[in-house]
């Protein structure tokens, strides 16, 4: 008996002291000095590992409903006639120049949109690549059995393409479309090598594709890694430097971490770690992490009308939000510095309207910033007297009957932890001054469903939404569809995205505006007021943007990190020290 | 041996087995921290993010998290999921699994036939991959009390657990009907059902009890990795599968935000282990111990 | 013998088919679609959804779905992944080598460690080996294997390195090196730690049950009778206590080897195997019905293949047994 106890505890005692000395070996710091150093010329050549913590379903991006699918893409198939470079502008890439009222390429009913490209293009197998792939895109995307889902604006408005010669394409639209510079920036289509436009998702291209980016699929070992080796055609002469690029798919954030730590790895996406600036504490001296502000944008959805009423329209008013006073109130609740800096670590940055990036990012202050005493007084105002719980109850309140507490229901989707971490800290802070919220998260095929699929905020049926969205570089089609007084969703107009049941005269004004002419400095303009009227009314509370991540070994070099691209938007200018 | 009452010999014997005994007091102790979890001074969802990673000190004894949260108290209330998942899925599965295996063992024939094919139907679900899909299913049907993901991962457990105990219960109810003793209660008229209940099931009990460990330590086991995964108790319930799973992240920077729920689920397993140890040699005659 | 084999498939055929029939309908009953990601894409209209439900056949009544799943099934057809848009014949092909590998080698790890310390323990019981040995296997048994998994890359990879190169001892991730041709010291390299998460707790288990087993079986008549005719003590034990010790390992390994592929589910998210246990949990996340219907199935009819091998194995190695 006493052997046995004897040995347990010996043993018992070896483990625990074999974690107590790899405990004390990993070195806590609480500040991190990560300079990037400054690093020699690289001579070219190098195999870049990039670490991505999913399989890309797709290397077709049209085809994809996903991240990470431009994430690997963007190195092979997306070459496109432009791309959006980091500061948000259009640069030719296979187009010899961009097609303005100046230089003729547009029309002057803005109908007719002349592409030029650049001579003697090839794709990636040597084969010619001509204004005739231009059009075979145009018809592999407009054909409505091929499944194609993103990239996709304007494609509709698209009547006939004609290609008087090798380099030439001229596009005609049915009406004027204020995105034609973005048309076909997603990559082209080869015709000789892709296949019937019917069957866009049977296609071999979309796994091996031949396209004219700076590098080409050699292997796509499944659940693996997917390999690439340098275009021998790429349209620019003497790139890419890098010799080979191999995506690996590691689920584990853990091992992510480990090997950038180890070297065996170049570029981590999204790293996921809290403090981009502790990133060298995981991962040590050779690598550093960058942010780049991104497109997605996190907001509160208030819903103006009551819900479970069985009407979806903006009739009645909810009982509890509809007072401007309690969203104003809201927006005073809650501490947004602690949030972006302590909670999630400036990973994110303060946002206040949806035009927050691009040429349309508009500068519109906080109307209602943190301070606790005037929401608390907002409330009393509007009638919530603080009841024994901490939780105000009604009494004299614009729209509840006297006795309803303010409870209120705050949906978001599931299995993201920073989106996690906000609502909690959120629910804390209304909590502190007698706003009850409590958290309801669901898939996203409910909070995103359609209306027929009785999503609730396509039905009415919610109280608050908190989720993130984006605006594309073209945002007139979404803003028109979420912000017009006519787009509330009902049985009669179930795709309308108005879910705030907001109805805005003056919104409805700017929108027409912005609309109206291809003038940009107008349009922004219109949307500056459009994003004033929001911070004002509050159908939405826009609290922060995210911004992207990307983890980089010190001795690579000639990458820019952009909002509008993945973090291989410029893999061909790539290069590695000491190879 | 002297004149003792059988459940005293029994008593008798797991007491001279002193790590069984240490396991028992070690458990107790973890189910009054558990009960007693709300007593800290800290609630497990309450942050303080300027102050997170912290190591041990004496405010904070396990640390702080990422949030700020203190990892003592997440860790206790952690284990109040456990021990519960762990303790209230092995009653059913236990239940369960015995009335089927003893109608089963008892009564034969086409009762047996049936009851065994649903059985081995069940066994054939390959357990893991049913559990991801059970619970990702559950836990979105629009059914309130579904909403309650512990109970969710407690159903789970035991309607993929049951069968283990259902067949070790046949076979021993099988074994144990042609007895003397029960033929003869039957010649005297004795109920079917009290035969089952009074006479041959208290000679099961060594076997149930130390399935039942087994089963406990399994269903720990289980919601830990299915918590980890990501489809088990959910957000912002702790659990110590869930902590494992974000410390993984900080794994390098707070070490011991990962070692800790490692270390629970080791120590409460291993006692529940040694408990079963202890209750096989209570209800084993022929086991000898040397006093050394 | 062949008889019995032939009549316990048949009996299984029943089974398999109301498994089918309960999967599928727990498949296809959580609301989360595989499109769910489609609906969260702005840019992506109701329309464009709607084309891709009716392509991929999410549109029609699930009875009619279940209908023409069976009936591709049983032709051999499993259908195409809703997420990869490829034969999901295909990717499990690609996949289920590599969790062999991982999962045979873990087994013959398993058997190599379980069986000698097994034995050796049992022969001399309550000894200062068996006592070490039996704390050890109930530390092994009681270690979450993924923190198992976890804190192997911590020590191999990360904190140790090679002496003599300054490399890490055991990647951490993968089958293989980047860049180098397939071969087999490299996967064995790569095989070193997930096998050892893995076989850890099996080999823990195994040899504590094989070891119980030995030590009920040393109590029974035969064995007295066996040692009072005078045979010798080894005699005794291999011949005759082994012999018959090993059936209910046999017939547990038969019930639990399926089990090892769950656990690997585990081993393969952490070191990035790119198994069958990955293709599943990507699956499932992914909501990708056809993946998961397909590896599930396969499982099944593993776990039932496995049973009856345990029988007629169990039948080989005891002549009383007989099937008729």
């Amino acid at each position: 008996m006493k052997i046995r106890f004897i040995t347990f505890i010996m043993v018992l005692g070896l483990i625990l002291s074999a974690c107590a000395t790899a405990t004390s070996q990993v070195p806590v710091t609480t500040e991190a000095v990560t300079e990037v150093p400054v690093v020699e010329e690289p001579t070219g050549g190098g195999m870049v590992v990039l670490i991505i913590p999913e399989e890309p379903t797709t290397l077709n991006y049209y085809m994809s409903d996903a991240a990470i699918t431009r994430q690997v893409a963007d190195a092979t198939s997306m070459t496109g006639l432009v791309v959006v470079d980091e500061k948000g502008e259009f640069i030719p890439v296979l187009a010899a120049e961009l097609p303005t009222d100046a230089n003729g390429g547009l029309s002057a009913d803005k109908l007719t949109v002349t592409w030029k490209l650049l001579p003697d293009l090839k794709w990636s197998d040597g084969e010619p690549l001509t204004s005739d792939d231009v059009k075979f895109t145009w018809e592999a995307l407009s054909n409505p059995t091929s499944g194609a889902l993103a990239g996709t604006g304007g494609i509709e408005l698209i009547t006939a393409i004609d290609t008087p010669d090798a380099t030439t394409a001229v596009v005609h639209y049915s009406a004027p479309w204020a995105g034609y510079l973005a048309q076909f920036a997603y990559g082209l289509f080869p015709r000789h090598a892709a296949g019937d436009p019917a069957v866009m998702s049977e296609w071999e291209w979309n796994r091996q594709p031949v396209g004219a980016g700076p590098f080409v699929v050699s292997e796509w070992a499944s659940g693996e890694s997917i390999s690439m080796d340098p275009n021998p055609n790429y349209y620019q002469e003497g790139k890419p430097y890098l010799s080979k690029l191999v995506f690996r798919i590691i689920p584990e954030p853990a091992a992510q971490l480990a090997l950038m730590k180890q070297g065996d790895a170049h570029v981590q996406l999204w790293p996921g770690v809290d403090d981009p600036n502790e990133y060298g504490t995981y991962v040590g001296e050779g690598a550093h992490e960058e942010m780049v502000p991104g497109v997605w944008n996190l907001a509160i959805d208030f819903n103006l009308s009551k819900p479970f009423d069985g009407d979806p329209g903006a009739t009645e008013p909810h009982p509890i939000l509809g007072d401007l006073r309690v969203r104003q109130a809201t927006s005073s609740a809650i501490d947004y510095d602690t949030l972006i800096q302590d909670v999630l670590r400036n990973t994110v940055a303060a946002s206040t309207s949806p035009f927050a990036y691009g040429w349309y990012q508009c500068d519109i202050p906080r109307t209602h910033p943190y301070d606790v005493d005037t929401a608390n007084t907002l409330l009393d105002e509007a009638g919530w007297k603080m009841g024994s719980d901490g939780i105000r109850v009604a009494e004299g309140a614009l729209y509840a009957e006297d006795g309803t507490r303010l409870s209120l229901e705050l949906q978001g989707y599931t299995n993201f932890e920073p989106l996690q971490k906000t609502e909690e800290f959120i629910v804390e802070n209304l909590k502190a001054v007698g706003v009850e919220a409590k958290i309801q998260n669901y898939d996203f095929s409910i909070i995103f469903g359609a209306y027929e699929d009785n999503s609730p905020r396509m039905i009415g049926d919610y109280d608050m939404l908190i989720y993130d969205r984006s605006l594309s570089i073209e945002p007139q089609g979404a803003v028109e569809n979420d912000y017009l007084s006519t787009q509330i969703p009902t049985a009669e107009n179930p795709t309308g995205g108005n879910i705030w049941r907001w109805v805005n005269t003056d919104g409805d004004a700017f929108i027409q505006q912005a609309g109206s002419t291809f003038d940009l400095a107008v349009r922004k303009a219109a949307y500056c007021g459009l994003g004033n009227l929001i911070a004002t009314e509050l159908p939405q509370l826009y609290i922060y943007i995210y911004q992207d991540g990307y983890g980089y070994a010190n001795n690579l070099s000639g990458y820019v990190v952009s909002t509008w691209g993945s973090m291989v938007w410029d893999v061909q200018n790539w290069k590695l020290v000491g190879e | 041996m002297t004149n003792r009452s059988l459940g005293s010999q029994i008593l008798h014997r797991f007491f001279k087995h002193r790590l069984a005994v240490f396991a028992v007091v070690l458990l107790a102790l973890m189910v009054v921290l558990a009960l007693g979890a709300n007593l800290t001074q800290y609630t497990p969802t309450e942050q303080d993010p300027s102050n997170p990673f912290m190591s041990p000190t004496t405010a904070h004894w396990f640390g702080t998290d990422e949030l700020g949260r203190d990892i003592f108290t997440r860790i206790l209330y952690g284990s109040r999921v456990s021990l519960l998942v762990g303790l209230i899925s092995t009653l059913l599965t236990i239940s369960l699994g015995v009335a089927v295996g003893a109608i089963s063992g008892y009564y034969g024939g086409w009762l047996d036939n049936v009851l065994m094919r649903i059985t081995d139907t069940f066994l054939t679900f390959p357990t893991i991959f049913v559990l991801i899909i059970l619970s990702s299913l559950l836990r979105e049907l629009p059914f309130p009390w579904l909403k309650n993901s512990i109970l969710v991962v407690i159903v789970i457990i035991a309607a993929l657990s049951w069968m283990w105990p259902a067949r070790l219960v046949r076979s021993l109810f099988i074994t144990l009907r042609e007895r003397e003793f029960v033929t003869a209660t039957r010649a005297l008229g004795g109920s079917s059902a009290g035969i089952i209940i009074r006479h041959i099931l208290p000679n099961c009990l060594g076997p149930i009890l130390v399935s039942g460990t087994l089963q406990m330590a399994y269903a720990i086991i289980t919601e830990s990795g299915l918590s980890y995964l990501g489809f088990g108790v959910q957000p912002p319930t702790p659990t110590w599968g869930a902590i494992l799973s974000t410390a993984q992240v900080y794994v390098f920077r707070a070490p011991w935000m990962a070692i800790y729920p490692g270390v629970m689920i080791f120590i409460t397993v291993m006692t529940i282990n040694y408990i079963g140890d202890g209750l096989r040699d209570a209800f084993d005659p022929y086991v000898i111990h040397s006093e050394k | 013998m062949a008889n019995y084999a032939l009549r316990r498939v048949l009996q299984s055929i029943p089974i398999l088919f109301i498994l089918s029939i309960l999967l599928f309908a727990m498949v296809r009953a959580a609301p989360g679609g595989p499109l769910s990601a489609a609906y969260r894409n702005p840019n992506i209209t109701k329309e464009q959804i709607a084309l891709l439900k009716h392509q991929l056949g999410l549109d029609l009544p699930l009875p009619v779905q279940y209908a023409n799943w069976l009936g591709d099934m049983l032709q051999g057809d499993m259908g195409d992944s809703i997420k990869f848009r490829r034969p999901v014949s295909e990717m499990i092909a690609e996949r289920i080598p590599n969790t062999i590998v991982l999962v045979g080698v873990s087994f013959l790890v398993t058997l190599i460690i379980a069986l000698p310390i097994g034995i050796l323990s049992a022969r001399k019981p309550y000894s200062f080996f068996d006592y070490l040995t039996t704390t050890l296997t109930f530390i092994g048994q009681s270690v979450p294997v993924y923190w198992l998994g976890l804190a192997l890359i911590l020590v191999f990879y990360v904190s140790i390195q090679n002496p003599y190169t300054g490399e890490p001892i055991f990647p951490a991730a993968g089958m293989r090196t980047i860049g180098q041709d397939k071969n087999l010291a490299d996967l064995a390299w790569h095989l070193v730690l997930p096998v050892t998460a893995l076989s850890a707790s099996w080999a823990a288990w195994y040899s504590r049950f094989l070891r119980s087993s030995l030590l009920d079986v040393l109590h029974e008549d035969y064995v007295r009778t066996a040692r009072a005719k005078g045979a010798s003590d080894r005699i005794v034990y291999y011949k005759h206590a082994l012999r018959n010790a090993i059936l209910p390992l046999v017939t547990l390994i038969g019930l639990d080897l399926p089990s090892l592929f769950a656990g690997a589910l585990f081993i393969e998210t952490i070191f990035a195997w790119p198994g069958m246990g990955r293709l599943f949990w990507d699956a499932a996340r992914g909501r990708d019905y056809p993946v998961l219907l397909a590896v599930v199935m396969i499982d099944a009819v593993i776990i039932i293949s496995c049973n009856i091998l345990a029988d007629l194995f169990y039948g080989i190695l005891d002549p009383r047994v007989k099937y008729d």
